[in-house]
């Protein structure tokens, strides 16, 4: 939910997500195209700055957000690094080898995911998703896997309401006393989740029947002032950071 | 009296688990009146407004529409639910678009009408209920009222020539009850026929033409709120008339005659106005 909170509170939510998806993809462009580790920490760093100087998202959430996405990154840079050697005889047992001469190069791909990683955080932290939707419906992605997206998106927080409803609920009658007692509870809980998922779904679709709707769900597309001026603005922002990802060495 | 825009003739409904929410209703709404529809819990409001949007179908009986029963083709459906608006009752099922100005346009679109018209369209009925500055919020970040009223725009967005509401005032506060009576009397002013299911006996007697009382699925009363809301059969059924007409009535009884131009005062405000009235002559030497 914290992703959430900075779409929808950072200083860029009123630029149009073309622009904002324009530059991420840049970005990304811009990783993969960097020549070594340095120049990918250049662009992993100065994506950051993008998202926390330009778009103001606090540093401390930037970093909460990305801390399970980063522990995954040095996993597996860890196992990349070090490998088991079981010797040509078991005499000499295990032993642990660090990759000598790999070491570079693996610490160019882990730059250049740290790069990717950065261009990703930069679009999911300020954009909501819903205008993201958006901006996949323009990129002409098939209809009924938007109206999946938008449906599960709303879904979501009603379940977890109806979710932490009812575990408030149950608490309040000491659902959760005794580990016997908890298991108990936590069963009615998915139980009475499936009834509700199936009532809410039957409910939505009522609604939707009930205002006109016979197909694809049609909405709006949010409008943004000053489109061409962002998107020419992320477009030579974006060039500018593949320029450098391709001159320095 | 003025023509009927909808009317059932002994309608029947039976849920499928066999339970029977109507049972041979008959009754009309003229178009531009108010109508309040009353009933305990349970009672069928919301199955009968299901069937007044062509959703549900009667078991048997018709549903009319300016006195031609329903046809329940898919174009005939299209253009009732375009006249038709319905605002439900729980406004989590009926929200399902994330941002609340996205969930306006949705009626609007589905109509097929520009994308100009639908951006005019959507602001004028977030205007109407006081949701302009909300617009781009996502709606899970919104109050249970703020929810109904965004639920009520999505309906008005779609300018339908009748409003059904199921229980649009609950869960919302004081002013903002105030603040959808105005509304309901705005459209009502601009011709909007308006239907209301409600538990407020109050609003009902001050604010309807018409009042329905259901009892089980059956009718058991219809007409003018002033009169049947106060017959014996239905102040049983419901539990209680409502407050400003018995207080007016056991102030007649001790000679208290509150009565203007020969009407009773049909509000609180109306009530205590009258009674100011009153004790200022009363009071004058
Ligand atoms: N989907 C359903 N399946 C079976 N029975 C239902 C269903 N929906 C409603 N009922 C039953 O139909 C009857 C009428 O219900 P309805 O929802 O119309 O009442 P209501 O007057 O709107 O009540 P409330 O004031 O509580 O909203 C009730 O007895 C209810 O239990
Ligand atoms: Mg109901």
């Amino acid at each position: 939910m914290l992703t959430e909170l900075s779409a929808y509170t950072n200083r860029w939510r009123r630029v149009t997500p073309t622009a904002k998806g324009l530059f991420s993809l840049c970005g990304m462009i811009a990783a993969f195209a960097a020549g070594s580790s340095r120049t990918a920490l250049l662009i992993a760093l100065m994506l950051t700055a993008a998202a926390i100087m330009g778009a103001g998202v606090p540093p401390m959430r930037y970093l909460r957000v990305a801390a399970p996405a980063l522990l995954f990154l040095v996993t597996s840079a860890l196992s990349l690094l070090v490998s088991l050697d079981f010797g040509h005889n078991y005499a000499t047992g295990v032993s642990l080898h660090l990759a000598g001469p790999e070491m570079t190069r693996i610490a160019h791909v882990c730059c250049r995911s740290l790069a990717c990683l950065t261009a990703l955080l930069f679009l999911a932290l300020t954009t909501p998703l819903p205008d993201i939707i958006s901006l996949l419906r323009l990129c002409k992605l098939p209809d009924t896997l938007l109206d999946l997206m938008t449906l599960c998106y709303r879904t979501l927080f009603v379940l977890s309401e109806v979710v932490h409803e009812t575990l408030t609920a149950q608490s309040a009658r000491l659902g959760y006393a005794s580990v016997a007692i908890s298991l108990r509870s936590l069963g009615v809980l998915i139980a009475n989740l499936s009834v509700q998922v199936w009532q809410r779904s039957q409910a939505l679709h009522l609604a939707a029947v009930a205002r006109n709707n016979d197909g694809a769900l049609l909405f709006l597309p949010p409008d943004f002032p000053h489109a061409t001026r962002s998107i020419s603005r992320a477009a030579i922002s974006g060039i500018l950071l593949i320029a450098l990802a391709v001159t320095l060495p | 009296m003025t023509a009927a825009i909808l009317s059932l003739t002994n309608v029947s409904y039976r849920y499928p688990d066999g339970t029977s929410a109507l049972d041979n209703c008959s009754l009309t709404v003229a178009r531009g009146s108010r109508t309040a529809v009353l009933g305990t819990n349970g009672a069928g409001k919301t199955t009968l407004f299901l069937h007044l949007n062509g959703i549900l179908r009667p078991s048997s009986g018709q549903v009319r529409w300016e006195g031609t029963p329903l046809d329940y083709g898919r174009s005939e459906l299209r253009k009732l639910r375009s006249r038709v608006g319905l605002v439900f009752q729980n406004p989590d099922s009926q929200l399902f678009s994330a941002s609340v100005r996205e969930d306006v346009s949705f009626g609007p679109m589905n109509l097929g009408l520009s994308e100009k018209i639908v951006r005019e369209r959507v602001e004028e009925a977030l205007h109407a209920v006081g949701m302009t500055d909300s617009a781009d919020k996502p709606v899970h970040n919104l109050s249970y009222g703020q929810k109904k009223r965004v639920c009520i725009a999505g309906v008005l967005a779609m300018q339908p020539e009748v409003v059904v509401l199921d229980e649009p005032m609950a869960g919302l506060d004081i002013t903002m009850q105030e603040e959808l009576t105005t509304v309901l009397e705005r459209l009502h002013a601009a011709g909007m026929t308006i239907i209301v299911a409600t538990h407020d006996l109050d609003f009902a007697y001050g604010w309807a033409d018409e009042a329905i009382i259901l009892q089980s699925g059956r009718l058991l009363a219809h007409g003018v709120p002033a009169k049947i809301l106060l017959q014996q059969d239905v102040r049983n059924e419901l539990g209680a008339a409502p407050l400003v007409a018995e207080i007016s009535s056991q102030l007649s009884l001790i000679g208290i005659d509150l009565r203007d131009k020969g009407y009773l005062p049909r509000s609180k405000s109306e009530l205590l106005t009258a009674l100011g009235a009153h004790i200022r002559q009363e009071t004058k030497p």
